[in-house]
């Protein structure tokens, strides 16, 4: 087993893998820059090291110190959470070469994936659906022209290196695609240093559906029910559920057999999450995650698997820890993330005081978060400030919990995303179930006695 | 408290720290930290900034000389030399040469004060004003994070 871990990253995730840590008897070791002192990763860990000034480019970004402070402390893996370094492949090759176990896929797998055009390759290749599109990258305009004239428009260009919108330009006719193509490329080259991209026929009315998997070096791998992220703005999720609401039993089964596929093929090895979406019956592959996701604690709380600490038995070489029925949905979870943003104000970031915090108790409430009352929010990172998770019998439990816990929840010194949340689970749709990722977009937010709500504003 | 699993082979000595903390709050200093071995023993008083409760008192092995400083060497009118990078502090130029610098010796402005190696490369580092060495504050061949203070100087007078 890994005796010491150095877990390469900050905030809430940076806790959740400490714990996991604490509870299999493994060491940990923090990193944390000038502007984390006082961050309860740093206060958690069994040893931490400063590693670097505020900005992440000179810390949770900086290789060689994240080595130098690994070496230092005799930590023999390397644990990079999500963001920062988790799907960097160069990381994972220098721990791989200095000896230290990365906790994930190997540096081959993370490139593979990372390529967002040879990932589509690779899944076809599997025989895992994929959207209508280019085979790989597109070189110039024309290109993108034939592929519009075979599958219709509109179509959607995404950078190869990409993801969270970057790079990505929607062209609804031929006309545009010149334009388009050289401002898609342009913005990729800027953002990933790398301007190739490729071509997808642009699914309008769709849902976020991935799949969360765990796979051991012995050839055992296991795929969780699904989770529903189509809650989001601007590609950027913010209420996740499992299972998703009113997917049909075939499709489920579709999706595990696409995933399991695709991780065969690719020899995986840790957790990842296999990315689809679903559209008018049909599910299309979009990418694969090679990390823990954000919000991996929906199919802890439908599962009661621990998966950072399964994560960390795979790593070490060992099996996976999966009993079968963990793998049928027990009840229903939603997570709620709540970002240091002020909904009122186009989601304006926020920093500063918490002065005071009180999260929610009670039966089927979970929260990871790393704030306490007094921490100063820095303003050099995200914005996540805690993820809430509830969890129930059915879905109607959970959302009676969600309303519950969410208004039981107390920030302040800085506004949060808590009352979109309240004002999401009092909408008509989202309580039906099965809301397409255009749901908070076609919405517009009004102030109402104090309370948030979500009015519709065009079909 | 984290803490508490620090120590697996000797108990932990919680009747020292409680000794500590009665000294803290009598005498009205900011910390003691006092050392023996391996163990190390900071008790902080809750004064600068809002910290969580965890901080409050601290037991640490194995690494003691990447604990933070707290103290001060300002009000003294002393110069802090501090580390750039995170990695290993070496007081010489090679094993078995003379260190850079001692304790009372002068050094100007650009003098090499010692070494930090980090991922074999070696940073020379600088003092960045003439004075005097008052104090090496890590251990040679120990571990030393970044910003961590490595020397104290009493700055030339004007």
């Amino acid at each position: 087993m890994i005796s010491k871990v150095l877990v390469a990253n900050r905030g809430e995730i940076a806790l959740r893998v400490i714990r996991a840590c604490r509870e299999l008897g493994v060491r940990s070791v923090a990193v944390y820059s000038t502007a984390d002192r006082d961050s309860l990763h740093h206060e958690l860990a069994d040893e931490s090291v400063c590693i670097g000034p505020p900005p992440a480019a000179s810390s949770y970004l900086n290789i060689p110190a994240i080595i130098s402070a690994a070496e230092l402390t005799g930590a023999d893996a390397v644990h990079p959470g999500y963001g920062f370094l988790a799907e960097n492949a160069r990381f994972a090759e220098i721990c791989e070469r200095v000896g230290l176990t990365f906790v994930g896929p190997s540096s081959r797998t993370i490139a593979g994936m990372g390529d967002k055009a040879k990932a589509r390759e690779t899944a076809a290749e599997a025989g895992v659906p994929v959207t209508p599109g280019s085979d790989g990258t597109c070189e110039n305009a024309g290109e993108v022209k034939s592929i519009g004239a075979e599958v219709g428009y509109p179509l959607v260009i995404k950078a190869s290196a990409g993801g969270g919108g970057k790079g990505m330009r929607v062209v609804e006719s031929e006309a545009e695609i010149e334009d388009a193509f050289l401002g898609a490329s342009r913005e990729a080259g800027a953002t990933f240093g790398d301007g190739s991209v490729y071509v997808e026929k642009y699914l309008e009315r769709l849902r976020h559906v991935e799949m969360q998997v765990l796979a051991d070096s012995h050839g055992t791998t296991v795929t969780f029910p699904e989770r529903d992220c189509s809650v989001q703005r601007r590609y950027q999720k913010l209420i996740e559920e499992s299972p998703a609401p009113g997917l049909p039993e075939d499709v489920r089964e579709g999706l595990m057999e696409a995933s399991e596929r695709l991780v065969g093929a690719l020899g995986y090895e840790g957790a990842g999450t296999v990315e689809f979406v679903y559209a008018d019956g049909e599910f299309y592959f979009i990418e694969m995650n090679t990390r823990l996701q954000v919000e991996h604690p929906v199919t802890e709380m439908i599962s009661g698997v621990d998966i950072v600490a399964e994560q960390l038995k795979v790593a070490s070489g060992g099996r996976l820890e999966v009993p079968s029925e963990s793998l049928t949905p027990d009840g229903h979870a939603i997570e709620f993330r709540i970002n240091a943003e002020d909904p009122s104000r186009n989601f304006l970031p926020q920093a500063g005081l918490v002065e005071v915090y009180n999260p929610p108790g009670g039966p089927g409430v979970r929260v990871d978060s790393h704030l306490y009352a007094g921490y100063r929010v820095p303003p050099h990172y995200d914005s996540l400030l805690a993820k809430l998770i509830v969890h129930s019998r059915d879905r109607e439990g959970a959302i009676r919990r969600g309303l519950r816990a969410l208004d039981e929840f107390a920030i302040s010194g800085m506004e949060t995303t808590l009352p979109l949340h309240l004002a999401v689970l009092e909408d008509e749709e989202f309580l039906r179930g099965g809301v397409t990722t255009s749901f908070l977009a076609e919405r517009s937010l009004e102030s109402e006695g104090g309370l948030l709500r979500l009015n519709k504003v065009h079909a | 408290m984290p803490e508490m699993e620090e120590n697996p082979k000797s108990p932990l000595p919680l009747g020292e720290v409680e000794r500590l903390v009665e000294l803290l709050q009598e005498s009205g200093v900011g910390e003691i930290r006092v050392r023996q071995g391996e163990t190390e023993i900071s008790v902080k008083a809750r004064s600068e900034a809002p910290v969580a409760a965890t901080q409050a008192a601290q037991v640490s092995q194995g690494f003691p000389e990447m604990v933070e400083p707290e103290t001060s060497p300002e009000m003294d009118g002393l110069h802090s030399v501090r580390s750039p990078v995170v990695g290993t502090f070496y007081r010489a130029p090679a094993p078995g040469e003379d260190a850079y610098v001692e304790v009372g010796d002068a050094v100007s402005a650009g003098q090499t004060l010692c070494i930090v190696e980090a991922m074999k490369l070696m940073n020379e580092i600088v003092a960045d004003v003439s004075g005097e060495v008052v104090e090496v504050l890590a251990e040679d061949a120990g571990g030393v994070e970044y910003d961590q203070p490595l020397f104290y100087l009493r700055p030339e007078a004007e």
